[in-house]
C-alpha cells in the first residue's frame, strides 16, 4: 500500500469529539489516561475544597518541616510550614490550565496554518513553510527569559511563546496530509460542483486531519506541563502562584536536600508526573487507534523530540519509515479501504 | 545537481540566520521609546537631571546617539567582526569573551552526556531490538514512559539528594572554586569531572532512553528488510547479520538524531546548570536575565541560533551524503 493510501486510512478513522472520547475509552491505556486526567481536573476545580490548610498560610512556625503524617499528609515546608499536600493540590491549578490551553491554541493555529499552507499552496505555502523554517531555529527557552525580562514574570508571557513557537510542528505534519487529501476523488468532485475554497477547506479537509490535531494536542499538552514546570523552576512564573516547579525551586532553595525533608521534592515530582503521564497515555492511545501500524514507542520518542525542541515533521517522517518497511497487512482487517469510503 | 544543492541549502540557511539577528537586534527594543531607559533602568533616590546624565552617557556609550536604522548598521558590521557588543557589567567585558569563558564548561557536560547516551543508548537499543518483546524490550519501554513524565531537573534534584547528600558518593553541588583552581593536570581533570558527574548523570538519563528507542525502533525495521533475512537463510552468524547488515543500515536515522540533539547541546542545559550550579552558559544566561543585562543576554541568543542553525544544515547535507537513496531537491 503506497504512503497515501495508509494517510487515507488514518484520515477516515476521525470522527466527532464524543467518538473520540469513546474509542478512548475502549483502550485499555487511553482509560487509564482519560480517568486519570479527569481525576486531576477535577482536583484542579475543586480544590479549595480539597485542600485541607491554606497553601498561602506562611506564618505556621510551629510546624515548621514536620515529617508526612495523618494532620500533614505530605508534611510540611521547613522554612514557612505551609502544607505540601494543600500546594500539591493548588499546583494542579497552574499546570493544567497552561498545558491544556496551550496544547489547545497550538492545534489550532497549528491547523489553520497547516490547511492553508498545503490546501491554497503557492505564495501562501511559501510564505507559510518559511516562517516555519524560522521559528524552528529560535532556541524557546531562552527567549522566553528575555522576554520574562522585558516584560516582567508572567504566565501570559510564557503561554504566548509556547503557542507561537509550538504551531510549526503541527503544521508541518497537517500540510503534509492535506497534501494527500487535496487529490482525492471526493474534494475534487467537491471542487468541480463549484464548492468554495472556505467550505472544502472547513467540510472535506479539516475532518480528515482531526485525529492528528485532538493527539497533538494530548501530546502537546503533555510537553507543555514539564516545560511550564521547568520555567517555574527558573523563577519565571507568576511569582504569586503556587506551581509545582515553583514548589522544586522553593525546596532547593529552602534547603530541602540539606535538612533531608525528601518529602517537599517528592510531592511536587508526583504532580507533574501525574499530569503529565495521563496526558502522553492520551496521545499514545490515539496514536494506536488511528494508526494501528505505529508502535507505541514512537509516539514516546516524538514526545522527546517535541521537549528538546526538534520537533519537525517527525510524526509524518516516522509514518512513511513504518510504511516504508512493514509489509505485513494492517493489524485490523475491517479497516475501511480508501476507495470504498467517500465520506 | 549536487553542487546547486549545497548552495542553495547555504543560502537558504544564511538568508534564515539573517532573519533571527535582525529578530535579535529589535527584540531589545520593543515598546521602549529610548533603549537607554532599557539598558539603565531608573533607580531609586535619583533626580531627573541625574538620570538624564546618565542616559546620554549610556545612549554615547552604546551607540544610541544615532538612528535605529545607523544602529542596525552598526550592529551587523560588529557581527562581521564577531563583535557582540559589551555587556552592562563592572568593567564593560566584551559579551564574545564571556561566552568563551564559559562556552567549555558547557561543553564537558553537554558532549559527556552526548557520547554516554549515545553509546549506551546504542547497546540498550540494540539489545532491545534483539529480544523483542522479552523482558528486555517491554524493561524499556516502562523507563521510557516513565522517564518522559519526569522533568530533568526534578531526576537532578533527586540524584543530588541521595548520592550528593545521603550517600556522599559525588558533590551535591559544583564546587565553587572550580574555574578558578582549574589548570592543565590530572587531579584538576579529575576534579571536574567529579563535580559533573551528577549534572551528566540527570542529562544522560533521557539521553539514554531516547537514543535507545530510537536505534531499537530503527533495528526492528532493518530487520524486516529483505537482505537481512537473505543473509540469515544464507546462514550467516547472529553476530555478523547484526553488525554487518543490521547495526550498519540502522545507524542512519540515528545519525539525524546526533545532528539535531547537537543544534540544543549548548542552550540544552540551562536547568541543569541551575540546579548544580554549574558555571556554564545557562548561569551565564540566567545571570545576564537576572541584572537584565541585555547586550549579553541577545548575544547569547544569537550565539545558540546560530549554532542550532548551523547544526541543522550539517544534519542536512550529511544525511544526503550518507543515504544514496534520498534524492535531492525533490523534497519541500
Amino acid at each position: 500500500m503506497s504512503k497515501e493510501g495508509v494517510l487515507l486510512l488514518v484520515a477516515q478513522r476521525g470522527g466527532s469529539l464524543l467518538s473520540f472520547v469513546g474509542k478512548l475509552w475502549q483502550h485499555p491505556q487511553g482509560r487509564l489516561g482519560l480517568i486519570l486526567a479527569g481525576c486531576l481536573v477535577l482536583v484542579a476545580i475543586l480544590s479549595p475544597i480539597l485542600a485541607p490548610y491554606d497553601p498561602y498560610d506562611v506564618t505556621q512556625r510551629a510546624a515548621k518541616g514536620l515529617r508526612p503524617s495523618w494532620q500533614h499528609l505530605l508534611g510540611t515546608t521547613t522554612t514557612t510550614g505551609q502544607d505540601i499536600f494543600s500546594m500539591l493540590i493548588y499546583g494542579s491549578r497552574v499546570s493544567l490550565p497552561i498545558g491544556i490551553g496551550t496544547g489547545v491554541a497550538i492545534a489550532f493555529l497549528g491547523a489553520v496554518m497547516g490547511v492553508m499552507a498545503g490546501y491554497l499552496g503557492g505564495f501562501v505555502d511559501n510564505l507559510i513553510m518559511r516562517v516555519v523554517d524560522i521559528l524552528l531555529v529560535i532556541p524557546t527557552l531562552p527567549l522566553i527569559i528575555v522576554l520574562t525580562s522585558l516584560f516582567g514574570r508572567s504566565y501570559f508571557v510564557i503561554v504566548l511563546v509556547f503557542v507561537i513557537f509550538g504551531w510549526p510542528g503541527l503544521a508541518r505534519v497537517i500540510r503534509s496530509l492535506v497534501l494527500v487529501l487535496k487529490n482525492t476523488n471526493y474534494v475534487k468532485a467537491a471542487e468541480l460542483a463549484g464548492a468554495s475554497r472556505w467550505y472544502i477547506m472547513t467540510k472535506h479537509i479539516l475532518p480528515g486531519t482531526s485525529h492528528l490535531i485532538i493527539m497533538n494536542t494530548a501530546l502537546t499538552s503533555a510537553g507543555i506541563m514539564v516545560a511550564e514546570a521547568g520555567l517555574s523552576f527558573l523563577g519565571l512564573g507568576d511569582p504569586t502562584a503556587i506551581s509545582w516547579g515553583k514548589m522544586l525551586a522553593e525546596a532547593q532553595g529552602g534547603g530541602a536536600l540539606l535538612f533531608g525533608a525528601w518529602w517537599w521534592i517528592i510531592a511536587p515530582g508526583i504532580g507533574i508526573f501525574l499530569s503529565v503521564f495521563s496526558f502522553m497515555r492520551i496521545g499514545i492511545a490515539m496514536e494506536e487507534i488511528f494508526n494501528p501500524r505505529m508502535k507505541a514507542s514512537s509516539s514516546i520518542y516524538k514526545l522527546f523530540k517535541h521537549l528538546n525542541n526538534t520537533y519537525l515533521d517527525e510524526v509524518f517522517r516516522s509514518m512513511e519509515e513504518e510504511e516504508s518497511v512493514v509489509r505485513e497487512p494492517p493489524d485490523r482487517s475491517d479497516a475501511p479501504t480508501p476507495e470504498g469510503c467517500h465520506g | 545537481m549536487k553542487r546547486s544543492y549545497l548552495i542553495k541549502r547555504i543560502l537558504y540557511a544564511v538568508f534564515i540566520f539573517f532573519v533571527v539577528l535582525t529578530l535579535n537586534f529589535f527584540i531589545p527594543r520593543i515598546g521602549v521609546h529610548d533603549p537607554a531607559e532599557r539598558y539603565y533602568p531608573p533607580q531609586g533616590g535619583m533626580s531627573d537631571i541625574e538620570y538624564e546624565i546618565i542616559k546620554q552617557f549610556t545612549r554615547e556609550q552604546y551607540g544610541f546617539d544615532v538612528s535605529t536604522f545607523q544602529q542596525y548598521v552598526r550592529y551587523l558590521r560588529g557581527l562581521l567582526r564577531f563583535d557582540l557588543g559589551t555587556s552592562l557589567r563592572p568593567g564593560s567585558p566584551k559579551v564574545t569573551a564571556l561566552i568563551g569563558q564559559r562556552l567549555p564548561w558547557t561543553l564537558v557536560l553537554s558532549v559527556s552526556t552526548l557520547v554516554i547516551s549515545l553509546v549506551t543508548g546504542l547497546l540498550f537499543g540494540t539489545m532491545a531490538a534483539w529480544k523483542r518483546g522479552r523482558w528486555q524490550d517491554t524493561l524499556l519501554l516502562n523507563a521510557s514512559t516513565i522517564s518522559v513524565a519526569l522533568p530533568s531537573f526534578f531526576i537532578a534534584l533527586m540524584l543530588s539528594f541521595y548520592l550528593g547528600f545521603r550517600l556522599e558518593l559525588f558533590p551535591a553541588y559544583t564546587n565553587p572554586n572550580m574555574v578558578a583552581q582549574f589548570h592543565w593536570s590530572w587531579d584538576a581533570i579529575r576534579m571536574v569531572f567529579t563535580n559533573a558527574a551528577l549534572p551528566i548523570m540527570s542529562m544522560s538519563l533521557g539521553g539514554i532512553i531516547s537514543y535507545s528507542q530510537t536505534t531499537r525502533n530503527s533495528v526492528i525495521a532493518v530487520t524486516n528488510e529483505d537482505y537481512v533475512v537473505t543473509a540469515r537463510a544464507k546462514g550467516l552468524s547472529q553476530a555478523t547479520v547484526l553488525y554487518k547488515h543490521v547495526l550498519r543500515n540502522a545507524l542512519l536515522p540515528l545519525a539525524t538524531r546526533i545532528g539535531m540533539n547537537i543544534g540544543g547541546l549548548i542552550g540544552g542545559a540551562i536547568i541543569i546548570e541551575q540546579v548544580f550550579n554549574w558555571p556554564g552558559m545557562g548561569t551565564l544566561f540566567l545571570e545576564a536575565s537576572s541584572t537584565k543585562d541585555y547586550p549579553l543576554m541577545m548575544g547569547i541568543m544569537l550565539f545558540l541560533s546560530a549554532f542550532a542553525i548551523l547544526a541543522n544544515l550539517v544534519t542536512e547535507l550529511l544525511y544526503v551524503i550518507l543515504d544514496p537513496r534520498v534524492t535531492v531537491g525533490e523534497k519541500r
